[in-house]
């Protein structure tokens, strides 16, 4: 069995699942069940001065009978007193000393503020310190969570205010909330952090009722931004934890977070600068237990793949991402119908036909029997039809014959600027 | 006519220049395209065409990068 062990900027944990800070790290009861199941680390709800919750709090999408495809809340931190959720955090800590905790903290933004939590919270034994910059709604109006967050001086000021003190790692978890995400990221590798998480939940809106025109959530008839989460967000997750992975001036591990349902989306973040990961929506939908599946897969993966330890895949996709204009012309792919397994339904068809190269032809063949084919030299391998086919293995994707050699947009652009560019215009 | 088709025309005759020894001198990019200027192996010929179809954009880019190579 491959090890999966990690080691994010000095914090160890038996293998890479933690729970993020949410409702499941509320309680010690609740993370030593958790690290029972096998969760290899818990990044304690956020503490910070005990708030006032309101009723109710969450409200999800659910997609052609997919549920919880997206999640939403308009909870805030902890409502419990500091003292006794460290208490449980020490008596968690004795019980499990290998398994990672991490507390999440968020206060007002000032230097006195900062040192007081961290050191509480480091006074009972805590692994590691994760600040909470990204929480969308409540606390930002009260000037913390994403309201420090969308300022990259804000970030690197109360990171360097925690780092004064700090003995363990500093996270700095960071909110989506943002144009462009390396930004505060880098604020926070300024400001000292040894490590960034991302990302919190995204301002959303669930719904509107249509009978009684109350939003969902709704409290006693008025509503508010939540924050938006699930399998849904996981794309967009991805990318931001691509884009820091990627971006030289942010050398510091990074913990992903943001719609990981099982041990394959993990493996992803892994693969896309990933050191390990967090979860909170798919263990809220299915329980504590789903970490054995994680477990399971992932090691079976590694051990598939000859891989002895997971530290191994660790950025490995890194080098692949990039922009847009490093992309390569020339090549091309082009759509393939398999007619032996194609159902005839003709959904590649329209979608070709009505919004893109009009390119699959409904021909007839000896016995009358009409099918589809693609035009190959029409289609632009768009993707589109194979998304469309409900039948697996009805459509390939394949890379047409190379007729040019490699040319990005790049390096278009820089023939064409050697090249004379023409003074009259000669369209006329 | 299909793109391809309209593709394959502008593609001949970009060849046809190059065939006979033609480089690529200049080239102006606007809204319909792109206008490419032609200059014949003595220097004192000029042809001129008005490229329209992605992949011919690309394939005339694709020539001019060789040129610049060679
Ligand atoms: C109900 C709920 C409460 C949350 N509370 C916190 C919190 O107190 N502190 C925090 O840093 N993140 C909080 N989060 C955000 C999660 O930690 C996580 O960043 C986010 O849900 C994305 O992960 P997921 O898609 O796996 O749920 C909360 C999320 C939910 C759904
Ligand atoms: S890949 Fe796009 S262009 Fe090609 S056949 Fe499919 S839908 Fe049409
Ligand atoms: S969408 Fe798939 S199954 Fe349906 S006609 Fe096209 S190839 Fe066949």
């Amino acid at each position: 069995m491959a090890d999966l062990r990690i080691n994010l900027a000095g914090i160890q944990s038996p293998n890479p699942f933690w729970l993020a800070s949410a409702p499941p790290t509320n309680s010690g009861y609740q993370v030593q069940r958790a690290f029972e199941a096998g969760w290899g680390g818990a990044v304690w709800k956020t503490l910070g001065d005990p708030i006032l919750n309101v009723s109710s709090r969450f409200a999800a999408v659910s997609f052609n009978g997919q549920r919880v495809a997206g999640f939403n809340n308009i909870e805030l931190i902890t409502d419990r007193p500091l003292d006794i959720n460290l208490k449980e955090i020490y008596e968690t800590k004795k019980r499990f000393p290998n398994h990672a905790i991490i507390a999440s903290l968020m206060v007002e933004p000032k230097q006195e503020k900062w040192h007081e939590i961290v050191k509480r919270v480091e006074d009972v034994g805590v692994d590691g310190l994760e600040l909470n910059f990204g929480c969308p709604h409540g606390m930002a109006e009260r000037g913390m969570g994403s309201a420090s967050g969308q300022v990259p001086a804000l970030v690197e000021r109360q990171t360097y205010w925690a780092k004064e003190v700090a003995k363990t790692p500093v996270i700095v978890k960071l909110t989506p909330n943002i144009t462009d995400i390396t930004a505060t990221a880098e604020a926070a590798c300024n400001g000292g952090a040894d490590a960034i998480s991302m990302i919190n939940t995204i301002n959303s809106l669930m719904g509107v009722d249509l009978d009684s025109w109350n939003t969902i959530p709704h409290v006693a008839g008025k509503g508010a931004h939540g924050g938006y989460c699930g399998p849904a967000v996981k794309p967009i997750a991805l990318n931001m934890v691509a884009e820091c992975a990627r971006h030289p001036h942010i050398n510091v591990p990074i913990s992903g977070i943001g719609g990981i349902s099982n041990w394959k989306d993990a493996v992803e973040f892994m693969l896309m600068g990933a050191t390990g990961v967090q979860i909170c929506t798919a263990a809220m939908h299915h329980g504590f237990r789903i970490v054995e599946d994680m477990i399971d897969g992932l090691s079976n993966y590694l051990d598939s793949k000859g891989i002895a330890a997971v530290s191994e895949i660790i950025g490995k996709s890194v080098p692949k991402y990039s922009d847009w204009g490093n992309l390569d012309l020339n090549y091309n792919i082009v759509a393939k119908i398999n007619t032996d397994v194609c159902i005839n339904c003709n959904k590649c068809h329209i979608a070709c036909e009505d919004t893109s190269h009009q390119c699959i032809d409904r021909l007839t063949d000896a016995n009358g029997m009409s099918f589809l084919k693609v035009r190959e030299e029409d289609c632009v391998g768009c993707n589109l039809c194979s998304i469309v086919c409900p039948v697996d293995g009805a459509i390939d994707m394949v890379e047409a014959v190379r007729e040019m050699p490699p040319m990005t947009w790049n390096e278009r652009q820089a023939a064409l600027s050697g090249a004379a560019i023409l003074k009259a215009d000669v369209t006329k | 006519m299909s793109d391809y088709q309209q593709f394959l025309d502008e593609r001949d005759k970009i060849d046809f220049f190059i065939q006979k020894g033609y480089r690529i001198n200049g080239v102006k990019e606007h809204l319909n395209g792109a206008t490419v200027e032609f200059i014949n192996p003595k220097g004192n010929v000029f042809e001129t065409l008005v490229i329209g179809t992605a992949n011919a954009r690309k394939y005339f880019t694709s020539l001019l990068l060789k040129q610049n190579h060679t």
